[in-house]
């Protein structure tokens, strides 16, 4: 089962990455829905059975019944089926203000080198001269408070930028020490940023670093789409492609209407090597 | 103490001294009935320019119901508390309900940037977290809580806090003035005609919004028997004294769910999110909101009964929501 699939689209590739990077027994907090969410519940049915996670309406570690009806990823009973505990928000802020929190998983509208994450407005915000959107939500307190933050953009130009317009939700703000300077806990932030194309960590100097690439792009192509030019790994590594297993679960149980997978391009095994499909 | 950055918007007047009286004088200290309609609830506890917040939202859990009769009674000015919601901040600024929002998350779409540019509309940065933190500074009748978040965001630079060096640790720390609204509107499982309520399954900031707000309206699926809270009293959410109107509204939550009771109804659901992504209102506020005078007729005439026993129906999951 553990076949690698020879077709599936740039979401199910970012979904399974970082699926497998979920560990179990750990505590999570993540975004409502999206990626964060269906990654999760991946990493559930797979390798991390064990791992519990919180949404910002303060449950902890449920058996979620998916799919779920639209928007209806919290304070719902098919979210919040055979949880270990129902709480409300202020105890979801309070798990992360207290270390609780191993990591949080984020989708993010816009990120910087810094790992910044805007999700309130693109353009000028004086004025509602920009395009506006609906701002940190529970976003906040997680990228501020978990020991470590996973977050998931697309790979795209204006999505990837030196500087976020706005800063909505915390990541390195602008260099060593600052989140510290600013009253956030220490050893906190940003770790991984993946998209479709590719994975990327943090320098000490808390720099974007990019450190693996999807099997069917070039380092070029990924560049191509980034607006500022990142650090390198020395060494980088080929992201493996999502098995046959995860694309079962992930289309059968979980994804099943293709809310958060149906985009993206689709990328197919062709001559012994994956490319986009024509 | 020493401050270090100031977020330097406006915010809510912060008056803790001013709350324990309004506690003392208004609040109803003994068990007296509160059985009212939606109409005479929002008529008395509701006025023009009120700091209001309501828990959960229009698709989940939330007051729906009481949404919609704040918007039929055109009511004005009113400043809304806008955490963790979706399309009730846009159905009340396109109705002219609203004309400031502080924002934790709300349901975006062109109806913002246009509502500003207008005027029409002012707009404070918080997060969902912060938001439910300040009404429970608000629920804890002191001035202000710490906050280990929001520092370093340009949302700080949009809101009330302030970034101070803690007198106890020498760190600097963040801290978010807390909210008293004039009137909190809450949608619950059960209640009794006192005002004691319960809230099954998980929430955003119930039981903080009925303790920090001046006036409390709670619309309950179900009204019940006190001698029932007093068989299993760990499981009240809410004190009859807070509470100042008890609104009996049986899927007072639709078109969202009430976890438990029913589900949400999708074609609901999508009808008000695509008229907040158009960022036309005036068709869904003339069907869902004008067209009828109560939650009654509206459940009636524009639900139905077949879509209330579909959502019913689809609902399969109880476990852990009734008594």
């Amino acid at each position: 089962m553990s076949t690698p699939a020879t077709s599936f689209n740039e979401r199910e590739f970012v979904t399974c990455q970082i699926s497998r990077l979920v560990e179990d027994n750990y505590i999570y907090w993540v975004g409502g829905g999206g990626e964060p969410l269906s990654s999760v519940l991946l990493a559930k049915r797979m390798g991390a059975p064990n791992l519990q996670y919180l949404t910002e309406d303060g449950v902890v570690g449920p058996e979620a019944q998916v799919p779920f009806d639209p928007l209806m990823t919290m304070i719902s009973s098919r979210a919040n089926y055979r949880a270990l505990q129902w709480s409300t928000m202020n105890y979801a802020a309070d798990l992360a203000q207290l270390g609780y929190v191993d990591y949080g998983i984020l989708a993010t509208l816009q990120v910087d080198r810094y790992g910044n994450v805007n999700s309130t407005v693109i353009g000028k915000y004086e004025g509602g001269e920009g395009r506006r959107f609906g701002g940190p939500g529970g976003a906040d307190s997680i990228a501020a408070l978990a020991w470590r933050t996973i977050l998931v953009t697309d790979q795209q130009k204006r999505k990837f930028v030196d500087r976020v317009d706005f800063i909505s939700s915390p990541g390195f703000l602008d260099g060593p020490g600052a989140r510290q300077r600013h009253g956030l806990p220490p050893n906190t932030g940003p770790w991984r940023v993946y998209t479709p194309w590719a994975m990327y960590g943090y320098t000490k100097e808390c720099q974007l670093e990019l450190q693996g690439i999807a099997p069917f792009v070039t380092i070029e192509q990924v560049l191509s789409e980034m607006s500022f030019k990142p650090a390198i790994a020395s060494k980088l590594e080929i992201l493996e492609v999502p098995t046959e297993e995860e694309l079962t679960i992930l289309r059968t149980q979980i994804d099943v209407g293709g809310q958060v997978t149906d985009r993206g391009r689709w990328i197919e095994l062709a001559e012994g090597k994956y490319r986009f499909a024509a | 103490m020493r401050i270090l950055e100031d977020g330097g918007a406006d915010y809510l007047k912060v008056d803790p001294d001013g709350y324990r009286a309004a506690v003392r004088d208004t609040k109803p200290h003994r068990m007296v009935s509160k059985m009212m309609s939606h109409q005479e609830a929002i008529e008395r506890f509701v006025s023009d320019g009120d700091y209001l917040a309501y828990d959960c939202n229009y698709f989940q859990r939330g007051p729906s119901s009481l949404i919609r009769e704040i918007i039929r009674q055109r009511k004005k000015n009113l400043w809304i508390c806008g955490k963790f919601t979706y399309v009730a901040c846009a159905l009340l600024v396109e109705a002219g309900c609203a004309d400031r929002i502080d924002i934790g998350f709300i349901g975006f779409g062109p109806w913002i940037a246009r509502a500003v540019k207008e005027k029409r509309l002012t707009i404070y940065e918080y997060s969902n977290a912060v938001m439910t933190l300040r009404l429970k500074a608000g629920a804890m009748g002191i001035p202000f809580i710490p906050v280990r978040s929001f520092g370093g965001t340009d949302g700080f630079k949009h809101s009330g806090c302030k970034l101070v060096e803690d007198p106890f640790t020498g760190k600097p720390i963040v801290l978010a003035p807390a909210i008293n609204p004039d009137v909190s509107i809450i949608h619950v499982h059960q209640a009794d005609e006192f005002g004691n309520a319960r809230v099954f399954g998980t929430g955003i900031a119930h039981a903080e919004c009925a303790l920090a707000s001046k006036r409390v309206i709670v619309s309950a699926e179900e009204i019940i028997d006190t001698a029932e809270f007093r068989n299993d009293p760990a499981r009240t959410s809410i004190a009859h004294f807070c509470v100042d109107a008890v609104v009996h509204a049986p899927f007072g939550a639709y078109p969202g769910t009430v976890q438990g009771y029913y589900a949400s109804d999708p074609a609901g659901v999508v009808e008000a999110m695509g008229a907040m992504y158009q960022g036309d209102f005036k068709a869904y506020l003339q069907k869902h909101v004008y067209a009828v005078a109560s939650h009654d007729e509206y459940l009636a005439k524009v639900v139905g009964a077949e879509k209330l026993a579909e959502i019913r129906r689809r609902e399969t999951i109880k476990e852990g929501y009734h008594a």
